[in-house]
């Protein structure tokens, strides 16, 4: 196991709350055909269109693409929290109509409760499933020790800076022991040195629990650095564009930035985005 | 400019408290002189020391404190039950479309009928009974309690009872623990103003027909031509209403505590 980069001090790790001994389910995501549309005051919005992909069981997968172009939408509906207009969303085979606690969802925003304590905040999940108070509490104190906030564990959401926030919300996500992870630009608000502690966190978790994880980014090398796949989607109505395998070794370090395979790769991912988003900026003149 | 200006500018400030300090003692003293001098009719329009006396008379009778009681119990009583049945069914309607369907249109229909238009058919179904007076303020109370709640809960963020969802939260804990607090600073807003409703209700109901209150105090005192009663009852009323708006306001700012 890596120690944590920057933070040797710190001894608990995500990893330490989960329950070694838990079962890797089968969970498998498929996304078929799904086009996602919303009904706005200039008409109807494509949001998402026709979108097929599949993640394997334990695959992390990073998704990047143009602003607006239907990221966070895809993810919510993968979510269970947006209805398909076409289409389908698979977990394990099951169609997605409803949330379902095993599948942990970091947002965009932050979404903390604003009258719940960080404690009660990340305690809520537990909660939610029926755990006594009592271990409820227990868990979100070993997570908040994790995200490094245990001096602000008994304060209020509007008192924490947006990173410190969105450490609370990712902790909140991580108190279900979910088996699938949906993260929408998690670490966007994070500095650089908690973000990289973050990064490891997640890299151990996965691979000690098998967690499956999609993972939206607007950081190129933090979607290469952590991911099996990049998808990289297309300007809106979003698309998948491009489906690019990291077959980087792991585990993988920040040193790798300097190999000649993760140059290469991330050329063509930034060459790719590059050019869609030009045509994504000349799109949105056109219509204006 | 500068010092005189600022010097002047604080001296009317000074100024300004001492006229407000003085306002209420100054207008007694008028209406004591304006009452005695004889202009007036001094039954009609008795001045202060007189209206004192009639409270003080009052007090000492002891019927002040049971006329107390029989009012704050129907307000209270009423406030109560208004704003508990105004808060559930709101929550219900501005969470679940479907209840919404159902009764939002009947009270928007009933909102806006001023609760004192219905004294005569409360009268007719209750007779005089403290039923009928508990039904007047429930009435008033609710259902500004109700529509302060259904606009509160769809005002709550989407993102926080999507998080919730995400965490497996059954229904009652997102109603009450979600929905119901995301609404409290509107519900406390409604609840404040249904304070003043529901000491405006209490009056109608008193006028109908009572055997003990403030107000029923006031009208028996008019019969009678007790005017300094009759100003004397204003008086505790004015100032039972204001006491309770103040405690309520205070209240309203201790409930939404995370702020
Ligand atoms: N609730 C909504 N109602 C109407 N239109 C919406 C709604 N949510 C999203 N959209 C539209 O759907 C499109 C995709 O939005 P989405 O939030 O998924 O983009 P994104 O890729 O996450 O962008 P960003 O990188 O800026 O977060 C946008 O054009 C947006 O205007
Ligand atoms: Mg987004």
């Amino acid at each position: 196991m890596t120690p944590s980069l920057l933070r040797p001090d710190q001894p608990l790790r995500l990893v330490d709350t989960y329950p070694p001994s838990a079962p890797a389910r089968q969970t498998t995501i498929r996304v078929e055909d799904l086009s996602v549309v919303f009904d706005a005051p200039s008409g109807q919005v494509i949001a998402v269109d026709r979108v097929s992909l599949a993640v394997a069981q334990g695959e992390f997968v990073s998704i990047v693409g143009p602003s607006g172009c239907g990221k966070s939408t895809l993810l919510n509906a993968m979510a269970g929290l947006e209805r398909p207009f076409e289409g389908q969303v698979l977990m394990a085979g099951e169609a997605m109509l409803a949330p379902r606690p095993e599948i942990g969802m970091v947002f965009q925003q932050p979404h903390l409760f604003p009258w719940k304590s960080v404690r009660r905040n990340i305690a809520h999940g537990p909660r939610a499933l029926g755990k006594p108070n009592a271990e409820a509490l227990r868990i979100a104190d070993n997570l908040i020790e994790m995200i490094g906030l245990t001096r602000f564990a008994s304060a209020y959401p509007h008192t924490l800076s947006g990173g410190m926030q969105q450490r609370v919300a990712i902790a909140r996500a991580l108190a279900n022991q979910p088996r699938v992870l949906l993260m929408d630009e998690p670490f966007g608000a994070l500095d650089a040195q908690t973000r990289a502690v973050m990064q490891d966190n997640l890299l151990e978790l996965r691979e000690r629990i098998n967690a499956t994880i999609v993972f939206v980014t607007h950081d190129i090398d933090e979607a290469i650095l952590l991911s099996d796949r990049v998808l990289i989607m297309s300007a809106g109505p979003g698309r998948i564009l491009k489906d690019l395998q990291v077959s980087l070794p792991r585990p993988r370090s920040s040193a790798i930035v300097a190999e000649a395979a993760y140059i290469a790769l991330k050329r063509d991912c930034l060459d790719l985005i590059r050019s869609e988003g030009r045509r994504a900026f000349e799109q949105m003149e056109i219509r204006t | 400019m500068s010092v005189g200006g600022r010097s002047s500018a604080s001296a009317t400030a000074r100024l300004s408290v001492l006229v407000a300090i003085l306002s209420v003692p100054a207008f007694t003293g008028v209406w004591e002189l304006v009452a005695r001098s004889g202009f007036v009719n001094a039954v009609l329009f008795p001045p202060p020391s007189t209206v004192a006396v009639a409270i003080l008379e009052w007090i000492r009778s002891g019927q002040f404190f049971a006329d107390l009681m029989a009012s704050l119990s129907r307000v209270a009583a009423g406030f109560a039950i208004g704003a508990v049945g105004g808060i559930v069914l709101g929550v219900l309607t501005g969470r679940f479309r479907l209840v919404s369907s159902l009764l939002s249109p009947l009270f928007h229909i009933l909102r806006p009928i001023p609760p004192v238009a219905f004294v005569p058919i409360v009268i007719l179904w209750f007779g005089l009974s403290e039923t009928g007076k508990l039904f007047l303020v429930v009435w008033g109370v609710f259902f500004t309690v109700w529509l302060a709640t259904h606009i509160g809960v769809q005002k709550v963020d989407r993102g926080l009872i999507r998080a919730a969802q995400m965490l497996g939260t059954p229904q009652p804990q997102m109603l009450w623990e979600i929905v119901f607090l995301g609404a409290l600073p509107y519900i406390t807003v409604g609840l404040r103003t249904a304070v003043s409703i529901s000491f405006y209700t209490l009056v109608a109901a008193e006028l109908a027909g009572a055997f003990a209150g403030i107000v029923y105090r006031i009208e028996i005192a008019q019969q009678n031509m007790q005017t300094g009663q009759v100003m004397g009852g204003l008086a505790a009323l004015g100032l039972l209403s204001f006491v309770a708006d103040r405690f309520f306001a205070s209240l309203a700012e201790r409930a939404v505590w995370w702020r």
